[in-house]
């Protein structure tokens, strides 16, 4: 190798090494320090965000968390809050677009997973919260063939090591409807079902119990 | 007593130097890095592939990542040059175009300028929709840098073949060892990283991670029946999977274990990414690994 080079190779080297240390430490899931943050975001990110070289690699696998667990997305046509079932399954059946399709094991339908993961995720962030379930809805308007959804991710929680026969159960992580009303975009955030459903079975019927 | 500490802390400084050198510096010959950049271009293509079938929904005018969602989503310096593109047309054009570079890549065709264009498309990519980015796809945009550092057209590739050398071998290159160095540096810090991610749960301490692993619903391998079955299989495979993260992150820097780690980690990376349920990752992981087993005896 040219002596010649030798000497910027070294430099840009240690730069690239020392850029890589801080990304690694500036993107764990535990936050950093404000002196790597500001060291990466001044000096390294500039360069390093383009070519998507900004990675924490904290690949994480698992921290059996109700969060690791699979994620889809449901779409159906929106109905009346008070039209709701209490409990799903105990409604009128609607058609329920689901991404992605159950069964699926590739990675393309674990891409779908992430997004139904990240959207709940940036439900923590002020600035993203809202955004993504709005993009899922308006994004899905052609494939539903309806222009007011219902967005719906679901977790699908693995039981505990303990109960580990149990099956696994859904979970509404989030829960909105988005409708384009007038060519703009409306998100409206659901309430539980429970919150909104009528107590029928609360109340005996007429004529017993009495 | 100030000569002698002077003396030896030049000396220090030479063998560092030295060391550095020969680590980062030593001409290295091409074909180890060939195999590396043939099996990311085929790699690169089986992760196109599963961005293919949603391209518009996702990518397209009205998809779901519409540049409002980039907006509120990627960072501030972020780039991609799918941006440019506002057409369903214009975004399969570019994608197809950046899928004939990793062909390209994939066979050793114009390797110079495929290798950093592919680097490039596949930054741009992922860009566009970062949500939707897995950790094969962090993988595979580390691997193509590197491979644009090093010269992996040299062997095993149409370049070499339309240069008339097929029959001889390419000398060795200083690219070629730099690029190695990269990866293997990157493959050391990647394992690091996944281990000291995981051992902040408790799950991964109380032996049940590998449970929660298997009884997802996406996963390939179902293994719930063993797992739930034994707890001390549960608890094996658990701590198996960290230590061999923390013995292939340590083992690369020892010419003794680099082979044994390195070579392991060509079988043992798969079934990693088999039992998590991100097969392409561990596929990732282990052509980082094919970067690191040593040619000959142990040297680098």
């Amino acid at each position: 190798m040219p002596a010649s080079v030798r000497g910027p190779a070294t430099v840009l080297l240690v730069v690239y090494l020392v850029g890589l240390g801080l990304c690694v430490a500036g993107n764990t899931a535990s936050g950093t320090s404000r002196v790597v943050g500001t060291l990466k975001d001044r000096l390294f990110a500039p360069w390093m965000v383009p070519l998507w070289l900004d990675l924490g690699h904290d690949t994480r696998l698992t921290y059996g968390l109700p969060e690791d667990a699979d994620h889809h997305i449901e779409i159906r046509p929106a109905v009346s809050p008070l039209a709701r079932p209490a409990r799903p399954g105990k409604g009128p059946a609607a058609a329920v677009l689901r991404f992605p399709a159950p069964g699926d094991h590739s990675e393309r339908g674990a891409r779908w997973r992430r997004l139904a993961a990240a959207t709940v995720l940036a439900e923590e962030d002020a600035e993203q919260a809202g955004v993504l379930p709005a993009a899922i809805g308006a994004g899905l308007f052609r494939a539903a063939g309806d222009d007011d959804l219902e967005v719906r991710i679901v977790r699908r929680v693995a039981p505990d090591y303990e109960s580990a026969r149990s099956p696994r159960r859904n979970e509404t992580a989030l829960e909105v409807r988005v409708r384009r009303l007038d060519g703009e975009l409306q998100l409206i955030p659901l309430p539980p079902a429970e919150e909104v459903a009528p107590l029928v079975d609360a109340a005996p019927p007429t004529g017993e119990g009495r | 007593m100030a000569d002698r500490f002077r003396s030896s802390i030049v000396e220090l400084g030479v063998a560092l130097s030295t060391e550095w050198n020969r680590f980062w510096f030593t001409p290295a010959p091409a074909r180890r890095l060939a195999v590396v950049r043939s099996l990311a271009g085929g790699l690169g293509l089986l992760l196109a592939w599963s961005w293919a079938g949603d391209l518009i929904a996702w990518f397209g005018p009205d998809g779901i990542v519409s540049p409002a969602v980039l907006t509120a989503w990627r960072s501030p310096t972020g780039l991609s040059l799918f941006d440019a593109a506002r057409s369903s047309a214009a975004v399969w054009a570019f994608f197809l175009f950046g899928v004939g570079l990793l062909g390209m890549l994939a066979v050793g065709a114009w390797t110079p300028l495929v290798a950093p264009l592919a680097a490039c498309f596949w930054a741009s990519l992922l860009h566009r929709g970062p949500m939707l980015v897995g950790p094969a796809d962090d993988v595979l945009a580390v691997m193509l840098w590197c491979l644009a550092v090093g010269r992996p057209g040299d062997a095993f590739a149409v370049d070499r073949w339309l240069a008339g050398g097929a029959g001889r071998e390419a000398a060795p290159s200083w690219r070629n060892g730099l690029s190695l160095g990269l990866l293997r540096v990157h493959a050391a810090v990647i394992a690091a990283a996944a281990a000291v991610a995981q051992l902040k749960a408790d799950v991964w301490w109380n032996g049940t991670a590998a449970w929660f692993l298997a009884a997802r619903e996406s996963t390939r391998v179902d293994l719930t029946g063993l797992l739930a079955g034994s707890e001390i299989v549960t608890n094996i495979v658990t701590h198996a999977i960290v230590l061999f993260e923390i013995a292939f992150a340590a083992g690369l820097w020892n010419r003794w274990t680099r082979p044994v780690v390195a070579r392991a980690g060509l079988v043992v990376w798969p079934l990693i990414g088999l039992v998590a349920g991100e097969p392409m990752w561990g596929a990732a992981m282990a052509i980082l690994a094919w970067a690191c087993v040593p040619d000959e005896a142990p040297e680098r």
